[in-house]
Parts: C-alpha cells; sequence; structure tokens
C-alpha cells in the first residue's frame, strides 16, 4: 500500500514539475536557513559543557551602583573575595583568581618577534578549575614556579611549529620564561586565552591583594558536591553588606557579589563591563530560533498555498480514486506521502546547502561548526524533521483534496467547494503575513543602513583621517619621548605628532576632579585625556574659548586645564566664556606621596569630540599635560608619498627600540572596528531580507497561479468580449497589490516600534523618516507585481476559446 | 438489486433549488442490463450518482440487495462500493500519472488485496479486455478506445455485481463505440448487472430495457425484445 502511495507520489511530482520545483525550492530554502541557525544556536549552548564538574563552578561577578552611572554588571572582582570565600564559607571548595593581560606584549622565542594579545596571570589552580587538554606536559604544577609559562597549541606553532616545547625559554618583554605544558585551544571555552603565567609574577603588592576596593581581578568558585549555589550566593552577599558596604560607601560606590553559573558565562554575560570571556548574547540566540521557526512555519505555508492552488487540477483524480472505492483516509495518507517525499528531497538538497554554506557562516561568525551527517542521531533528526515538515505542510491540502465530492468533481473543472465571491481567508491570510514580514524586513534594513551610513559619517569633531596609531616600547623610547617625537617632526611628510594617553577609539580612563567652590571642595566623575601640546592640533578639535597648550606659557604644563563643552555644563561653569579662569583640583597618579593635588585652572574649552563610540554620549572630559602616562603615539600624515614617511617612522623607531618590532595602525581603522556588530547586522538584515522577500513571493506565486487557474473562464470570456491584455493584467493583479498594501499596514508600526527600540542603544541617533516606509510599500508593491504579472499576462494572453472549451 | 421509491434530491443554491429527482421509483433485478436515457437536465446523471454511492438522497428509499443504504455515512458507503460498483466514465477519467496496469490495480490496492493475488486478477481482467501488451503504457498513450477499455478492464477488475456506465460510448467514434458496447454485453451475460446513462439509442438497443427520464422522473420502460 505504501509502496503505491509512493510510487504515484513520485509520479506526480515528476509530472507537475514546475510546481514541484516551486515546492521544493520553497521547502530547501526554509530548511536551509533553519538548519544554519539550528546549528549556530547548537553551538551556542556548547560552552564549557567539556568541563568535569563543571555544575559545582561559578563565576562570581559584581552588580555594582554608583551615583553617575547607575547599576551595572562587572565582570571584574576585588582580591578578597576569593580570599574570604575560601576562609569563611566551609562549603567552598576551592577559588580562583586570574588577571587579565588587556595589553599586547612583545613574546621572543626561536627567533621569532611577536606582540601577544591574549593572555591571563592565573593562580596555581587554573588548570583544576578548567582541565584544559594537555598536548605537550603536564598540568600539574605547571603554574608552581613564578617563571613558569602554559602556552596554547596555537601559540606554540608560531614559534616552534609542531615540535614539543616543554623547558625552552619564551622572552616576555625581556623577561625570560620557560614552558611548561602546551594545551588544545577549545573554542568551546569561554576564556580564549593563548597564554597563561602565575598570578605572582604580575607583583601585585600584598596589601592590594587583600584590597576590597581595588577591582581587577576574574573570580572563579568551586562549590562542594551537593551544595546550592544560590544559598552560598546570599550568604556571602550578606556578609559583603554587614563588612565591606561601610568601607565602599566612602568612595561613592557600592556592590553586591553575584554568582553566575559556568554554563550561563557564554550567554548571559553579554550587558557585562570588562568582561574578557568569549561571549554571545541569549537575546540573539532565542530571536534566531524564532526567525528559524517562523521561516519553516512560513515555508510550510506556502506549501499549503500551492498544493490548494494545485487543487482544482487534482480534483479529478481525487473524483475517479473516490469512485472506485478509495476511502478518505486512503486520500489523506496518498497526499501526505506526496508531501513527505517531497520534504525528505528538500531535506536531502538542504544538507547539501548546508554542507556548502557552512564555510561561509563558520567565516561570518567566527565558529568552527559541522554538520555530522553521518550520526545516526543526526540522520534520526533529519528524517523525522522530513516526516514532520510533510505532515504540517501536507495535512491542510489533504484534508480538503480528500473532501472533493467526486460527483461534482467529474462532472466539470471545479472542485466543488469554490463558490464565486467567496474570499479564500486562510490564502490570503498567509499571503498578508508573509509580506509584513517582508515589508518590517525592509523597513529594518533601509533603518539600519542609514544609522550605519550616520555612525561613518557624522561628524566626529576631531579628524580621524591619516592618523597612524601605536604604542611606545621600550625604555629608551618612553623615557626620551620628546626627542622621539622631534625626530619624527623631521619627515616631510609628517604634518605633526601627539604623544598621550586618551586617543579616540583607544582607552581612556575614567577619573575624578575636584572644583573648589566657596570653600567646599565637590568631587565630580570625569575622563581624563593625558595630553601633549600637540594632541588638539593633531587631532583637530576644535577650541571655542580661550586657547590650546601653549610652549610658551611653562605653567600650562603644571597648572592648565582644557575641558569640553560637556564639562562646562556638568561643572556647572556656564557658559564656556565663564569657565575660563575657573579653578580644578586633581588628585595626581602617582604612589609618592600620597594624596598630592594639581592645582590649575581651566585655560581652554573645546567643542565636544566623539572619542568614543556614537553608542555613548560624551561625556564630562578634562585634557591636562601629565607626561608619566604618556603611552600612545598619533602621527598625522600628509597624504604625499606615504610610503616614505612611514619609512621614516620605522626608522626613527629603531633608533630608540630596535629591540621592538612596530606594529602601529591607523585612527580611523580602529574607529570603525567599533561599529562590526552594526556591520554585521546590516549584512544579517539584508539576508534575511532577501529570504523573507523570496518566501512572500513564492507564496504571492502560488496565490496568482490559483486565481489565474480558477478565473481562467472568466478571462476567456471577458476577452471574447473585448478586454485587452492589459485590462487582464490589471484585474488580476489589482487583488494582490490590496493584500501588500493590508501587509504594510500591519507592518509599518510594529518596524516603528521595533527600529526606535533598537536606536535607543545610540546616543545619537538618525529619525526615521515617512518616506522609509513608502519606500519599503513601493517595495513591496513592485515586487509582488512582479510576481503575479507572470502568470497575469500568461493568463491574458492564453487563446479564449480554449479557457472556454473546457467547460 | 436495486429498488428505489420516492426518491426526492434537490439542489440548492443561494439564489434558488433544483429539484434532479422528484419522488422517482425504480427496480433493477440482479443480472438485468438497463438503459437510462433522456434529455439533458432531466437527472439521469443525479441518479446515477446515487446509485453509485457517490451522492446521497434528501428523501425516499433506497434498497441495496435488500439494506437500505439512503442514510450510510461515507464510510459505509466507501466500503460498499468498493466492493459491489464499478464505474464507467464518458471521459474515462484514467488517472494520468498511473500506467494501465496501475490504474486497472488501484481498486484491488483499496479492498486490501495481496499483491500476488492482485497482479493474477489484472492480468486476468486485461487480458479479457485484450490490452495486454498495452499494461505499462500510460494512458495518453493509448487510443480512445483502448484507454475506455483499460476503463471498464478497472470497473470489473474487483468483480463487482453492478457496473454503472454514464454514457461510455460518448467520446468514442462508433467501431471503438460498438466494441466497448459488446465488452458490456459480454460482462452482462457473464452475470453483471449494468446500468447505463446514454443518450445513444443505439447503445440502447444492447440492453434489456430503455428507462426514459422526464424532469426527475421516470416516464416510460421499454422493453428490447
Amino acid at each position: 500500500m505504501l509502496k503505491n502511495y509512493f510510487k504515484s507520489a513520485y509520479r506526480s511530482l515528476l509530472k507537475q514539475k514546475s510546481f514541484s520545483f516551486l515546492n521544493i525550492a520553497g521547502l530547501t530554502f526554509g530548511l536551509t536557513a533553519c538548519l544554519l541557525i539550528a546549528l549556530f544556536v547548537w553551538d551556542e549552548q556548547q560552552y564549557d559543557k567539556f568541563i568535569p564538574e563543571g555544575e559545582q563552578v561559578y563565576r562570581v561577578y559584581i552588580e555594582r551602583t554608583t551615583v553617575s552611572e547607575g547599576t551595572e554588571n562587572m565582570a571584574f572582582t576585588p582580591p578578597m573575595f576569593a580570599t574570604t570565600l575560601e576562609q569563611e564559607f566551609p562549603e567552598v571548595e576551592e577559588a580562583l583568581r586570574f588577571f587579565n593581560i588587556q595589553w599586547k606584549v612583545l613574546f621572543e622565542a626561536n627567533g621569532k618577534q611577536i606582540y601577544e594579545g591574549s593572555g591571563i596571570a592565573a593562580e596555581s589552580g587554573f588548570f583544576e578549575f578548567f582541565p584544559l587538554h594537555f598536548v605537550f606536559g603536564s598540568p600539574k604544577n605547571a603554574l608552581a614556579d613564578p617563571t613558569s609559562i602554559v602556552i596554547s597549541t596555537s601559540l606554540a606553532e608560531r614559534y616552534f611549529g609542531t615540535e614539543n616545547p616543554v623547558g625552552k625559554e619564551i622572552l616576555i618583554d625581556n623577561d625570560p620564561f620557560q614552558v611548561k605544558g602546551v594545551y588544545q585551544n577549545n573554542p568551546k571555552f569561554h576564556l580564549a586565552v593563548d597564554y597563561i603565567i602565575p598570578l605572582q609574577t604580575m607583583g601585585f603588592p600584598e596589601e592590594r591583594m587583600q584590597s576590597w576596593t581595588w577591582q581587577n581581578l576574574f573570580t572563579y568558585v568551586k562549590v562542594k558536591k551537593g551544595v546550592n549555589g544560590e544559598n552560598l550566593e546570599a550568604k556571602f552577599q550578606k556578609l559583603v553588606e554587614q563588612d565591606v558596604h561601610p568601607i565602599l560607601k566612602e568612595g561613592g560606590m557600592t556592590y553586591l557579589p553575584q554568582f553566575q553559573p559556568l554554563e550561563n558565562i557564554h550567554l548571559y554575560s553579554a550587558d557585562f563591563k570588562y568582561d574578557m570571556a568569549v561571549r554571545g548574547n541569549i537575546t540573539y540566540v532565542k530571536g534566531l530560533s524564532l526567525i528559524a521557526l517562523f521561516i519553516l512555519v512560513i515555508a510550510c505555508f506556502n506549501f499549503v498555498n500551492l498544493a490548494t492552488a494545485k487543487s482544482l487540477k487534482r480534483a479529478k483524480e481525487v473524483g475517479v480514486r473516490k469512485s472506485i472505492g478509495a476511502s478518505r483516509n486512503q486520500l489523506i495518507l496518498q497526499f501526505l506521502s506526496e508531501s513527505i517525499l517531497l520534504a525528505f528531497i528538500s531535506v536531502l538538497i538542504s544538507v547539501l546547502l548546508t554542507l556548502l554554506l557552512l564555510p561561509w557562516l563558520n567565516d561570518f561568525t567566527g565558529k568552527q561548526m559541522a554538520l555530522p551527517v553521518l550520526n545516526p542521531l543526526v540522520l534520526l533528526l533529519l528524517v523525522s524533521l522530513s516526516i514532520i515538515v510533510g505532515v504540517i505542510a501536507g495535512l491542510y491540502p489533504a484534508m480538503v483534496l480528500s473532501g472533493f465530492q467526486p460527483v461534482k468533481v467529474l462532472k466539470g473543472g471545479s472542485a466543488g467547494n469554490v463558490q464565486p465571491g467567496k474570499i479564500p481567508w486562510l490564502r490570503h491570510g498567509l499571503v498578508v503575513l508573509q509580506f509584513a514580514v517582508s515589508v518590517l524586513l525592509i523597513i529594518s534594513a533601509i533603518v539600519v543602513y542609514q544609522q550605519v551610513e550616520f555612525l561613518n559619517n557624522k561628524d566626529l569633531g576631531f579628524e580621524k583621517e591619516q592618523i597612524m596609531f601605536f604604542p611606545m616600547r621600550g625604555e629608551n623610547m618612553v623615557g626620551n619621548y620628546e626627542a622621539f617625537k622631534n625626530q619624527l617632526l623631521q619627515s616631510p611628510g609628517v604634518s605633526s605628532v601627539s604623544i598621550g594617553y586618551g586617543f579616540p577609539g583607544d582607552m581612556v580612563a575614567g577619573d575624578g576632579i575636584i572644583v573648589p567652590r566657596g570653600g567646599e571642595h565637590k568631587r565630580y566623575s570625569v575622563t581624563q585625556l593625558m595630553v601633549d601640546h600637540d594632541y588638539i592640533k593633531t587631532l583637530g578639535v576644535e577650541v571655542i574659548a580661550g586657547r590650546d597648550f601653549s610652549k610658551e606659557i611653562t605653567t600650562d604644563a603644571t597648572e592648565g586645564f582644557i575641558i569640553n563643552e560637556t564639562a562646562v555644563k556638568e561643572l556647572g561653569f556656564g557658559t564656556p566664556e565663564e569657565a575660563l579662569g575657573q579653578p580644578l583640583h586633581w588628585e595626581v597618579w602617582v604612589d609618592e606621596p600620597a594624596d598630592s593635588l594639581k592645582k590649575g585652572q581651566v585655560i581652554g574649552v573645546v567643542k565636544d569630540f566623539h572619542y568614543k563610540s556614537l553608542y555613548d554620549e560624551v561625556e564630562p572630559t578634562v585634557l591636562q599635560i601629565f607626561p608619566p602616562a604618556f603611552w600612545k603615539v598619533a602621527v598625522k600624515m600628509k597624504t604625499a608619498d606615504i610610503a616614505a614617511t612611514l619609512e621614516h617612522v620605522k626608522t626613527t623607531w629603531n633608533s630608540f627600540s630596535p629591540e621592538y618590532p612596530l606594529e602601529y595602525g591607523f585612527l580611523d581603522d580602529s574607529f570603525e572596528q567599533m561599529y562590526k556588530a552594526e556591520d554585521k547586522l546590516r549584512a544579517l538584515l539584508w539576508i534575511f531580507t532577501g529570504m523573507a522577500i523570496f518566501v512572500g513571493c513564492l507564496g504571492l506565486f502560488g496565490l496568482a497561479a490559483y486565481a489565474a487557474e480558477r478565473r481562467k473562464k472568466e478571462i476567456g470570456i471577458r476577452k471574447v468580449l473585448g478586454a485587452s491584455v492589459q485590462n487582464i493584467v490589471v484585474l488580476l493583479s489589482q487583488d494582490f497589490v490590496k493584500l501588500v498594501l493590508i501587509s504594510l499596514l500591519i507592518a509599518s508600526p510594529i518596524a516603528w516600534y521595533l527600529m526606535q527600540g533598537w536606536l535607543q542603544d545610540f546616543a545619537y541617533r538618525i529619525d526615521i523618516g515617512w518616506w522609509v516606509f513608502g519606500l519599503a510599500g513601493f517595495a513591496a508593491v513592485a515586487i509582488a507585481l512582479l510576481t503575479v504579472g507572470f502568470h497575469a499576462i500568461k493568463a491574458a494572453l492564453k487563446n479564449p476559446v480554449k479557457n472556454l472549451r473546457i467547460e | 438489486m436495486i429498488k428505489i421509491t420516492n426518491l426526492v434530491k434537490v439542489y440548492r443554491t443561494e439564489e434558488m433549488q433544483t429539484t434532479a429527482l422528484n419522488q422517482l421509483n425504480l427496480e433493477v433485478k440482479e443480472g438485468e442490463f438497463v438503459a437510462v436515457m433522456g434529455p439533458s437536465g432531466c437527472g439521469k446523471s443525479t441518479l446515477l450518482n446515487i446509485l453509485g454511492l457517490l451522492d446521497d438522497p434528501d428523501s425516499g428509499s433506497f434498497l441495496f440487495n435488500g439494506i437500505e443504504v439512503a442514510n450510510f455515512n461515507e464510510r459505509q458507503r466507501s466500503s460498499l462500493r468498493k466492493q459491489h460498483i464499478g464505474f464507467v466514465f464518458q471521459s474515462f477519467n484514467l488517472i494520468d500519472e498511473l500506467s494501465v496496469f496501475e490504474n486497472v490495480e488501484l481498486p484491488l490496492i483499496y479492498l486490501g488485496v495481496k499483491e500476488s493475488e492482485r497482479r493474477k486478477r489484472v492480468e486476468e481482467v486485461l487480458d479479457k479486455m485484450q490490452i495486454m501488451h498495452r499494461q505499462k503504457h500510460f494512458p495518453q498513450q493509448l487510443s480512445g478506445g483502448q484507454q475506455q477499455r483499460v476503463a471498464v478492464a478497472r470497473a470489473v477488475v474487483n468483480k463487482p455485481h453492478l457496473i454503472l456506465a454514464d454514457e461510455p460510448t460518448g467520446n468514442l467514434d462508433s467501431s471503438n463505440g460498438n466494441e466497448v458496447m459488446e465488452l458490456l454485453t459480454d460482462l452482462n451475460e457473464q452475470g453483471t448487472t449494468i446500468v447505463m446513462v446514454t443518450h445513444s439509442e443505439h447503445d440502447a438497443r444492447y440492453s434489456h430495457r430503455i428507462v426514459r427520464m422526464l424532469d426527475g422522473q421516470t416516464v416510460l420502460t421499454d422493453i428490447m425484445v
């Protein structure tokens, strides 16, 4: 019986080639999107699952509350967390701390010199918490010695190739370390680090390691078997509230420790500040899952739509089968076998497509995903997917088709249940829904495109082009930065050079500034840019009141402060002119003598400029000359002969720090890096929009085919009566244009609401213009007309006699 | 075999209702060959559909082999149909996607006959209809006469007691038409009851009895000699 079903299913697929093609194309498309998304979602949930007893491991982070920034989650914790947890709570088996080495350091081994950027300094228990697989050496006591280092396979390969490096020496910024082991890089580990050195190597002073306020370490805790992490968290919070909060309040800040289960770190830390974990975002994972489901359902809808549209053609077959004794259930089974066969073919093709597209997706997401097609479980899943999709897609058409009355269908063309003037709500509803999604995505894509363009083109208040950017290295260079700078300026290609700490797109320091006012000293939290005399000139920042730092006026270096417009308002100085001459005090960043104050006054006000991304509003900012913090170099170049200028910079570098290679970037590049996420979102949105439009068109195509089929007699009569081809095309198209307009009405407010929400994340954003909705609507109507037009014209050009003879 | 009493069938649309069968009475005995004639719209096809259990009457009685079937539900009708009734249509109504063999085999599949038995019976009937050599062909590859022979083969493969033929020669030329009529006569002689709707006096002469209909009623019965 089943064999017979599949045989006739196979033949009818072959018979209706274009119909089968459309169905298979639609389903394949939906399934491929689903498979790709499913792989991504599955992969995102695999982080840290390889760690044995991982359910006993928690990361400790803090919920920090300050007056200026409100409550934020921070991955940084003070050193005393681990100490206290281990000493005061018997539930704790062990605690672990490590420090993230955020800057690039120079590695030298085997004759190679490379700046390495991802390493940590960890306590010796690291490999007991996270038993990474060791390729060479052993995790045991690997971090016991202060000069030991454990490296990843990828770092090892850069210096030693495939040979065993255990016992070899690596110089890190000229200090010798000995390789104790090599661990396999694990893409499913939330800490993507290439080297680990002992925490003691960092040389943090003992009193700092007993601090509750210095927050710079990551803390993990492993509880004993059967211990409830939440209870322990509550107990620890209570202790912190009682013992620590009094100390914290002096600094205008409080925090509460929080326990985060190990398996949640990857997906549930998206909003954490100062986090170093490889992070995903549970919102994206959920959103994508929803989209995958949606695409699949829509693809199934299309099948429903096309199949019911084709039902007229198959009505006769149903009549015959029924008259020779087929029961309704047998017919339902027959049609279901057809849709299951179709779904099965689609699954096969989409598996192939998925395999083809995976490298691209891996590239886009930076992952290493694979689809193990030969895994029996995966095979079983794919087969069940075929059956489920086949049943979802085929059930409704099967019910409709099998319900035909043989008496009616055998007599004439009409399927019996089609009554003139009755609107097929289900099919129309589906098309409206699909087009609403398309319109929604078109609008979103336009808005995101506009915002990204806005971000890239907004006047940032400084000139980021043609600025070469690099950190100083080596004592000779740092100690003689003035000489270094002067030598750089020797080249005719260099128009100016600034050395400092706090360049746009780079790290900036937040610190307090004190405003003495009427005997009272009020402290404000501001951004401090440590600059030299040429910073404002090099970046082209505009001075709107007062003056720039000047070398002629020697007190500028010791007493001068320049602030931005926002600082003028925040510090309560009234207008930029009124701010000039106002006194400011700053607690100098040196350990000795403690509490030394730099006392000075405002000498100039600059226009606000965006040294951070446009997600953040411009903060009150203070610029001052403070050479001990000088670290980065910005070289403004002329456009002529850049090669020669670069050569000059290299030569100059080598004459100061030949032991370090020069590694540089450009300011505008590092600025664009900040909008990488938006660029990806933009790319994704285009893809989804394309998909949604394609799928929507499939549905519309089916509906148009159905309408043309159903109305062919009417069309024939109209033509006999003198209707032109245009008349017919308009007649057939106008219904669909109406549907698309309805979907525009539904989608526009939703799109507006969603996009407003997205734009809220940006401190600086575009307004959504009405033309966006107009454009999206126009695009949707145009696409719909193109799709429907094919059938409309085909129907209109048909010889009317043919259509009429059928009746 | 068939006894119909006061049968009424009304078709309703939103605006109007048409009485297709109006208090119709008819009796067909086992082994009879009855032709039903009448002008277009007189209710012949409606009658045939009700006899074939494809449609149900609004009122009246329909005894099939002594059983009242007027109130049968879809399932009961389908089951009765596949065991006892074979259909032959004017437009053949073969399934285009299935070969000759498979078209004829289909009723047996729906009856749940085993595959070896099916093969035997299909071959038997194809042989009898002299289209054995065409069994692998598809309907479009056959002439009209051949298609109708396949349709008849399909109608008789499950050895029905009753064959309902709706203008079986309507789409055929006269020589092919005669062949089909010969086939039906043969079947009748072997004991199958046949009810045939036709416009052709020529075809009607093959039957034992002509029932003439007008406006949903039987008006006259000619007994053929």
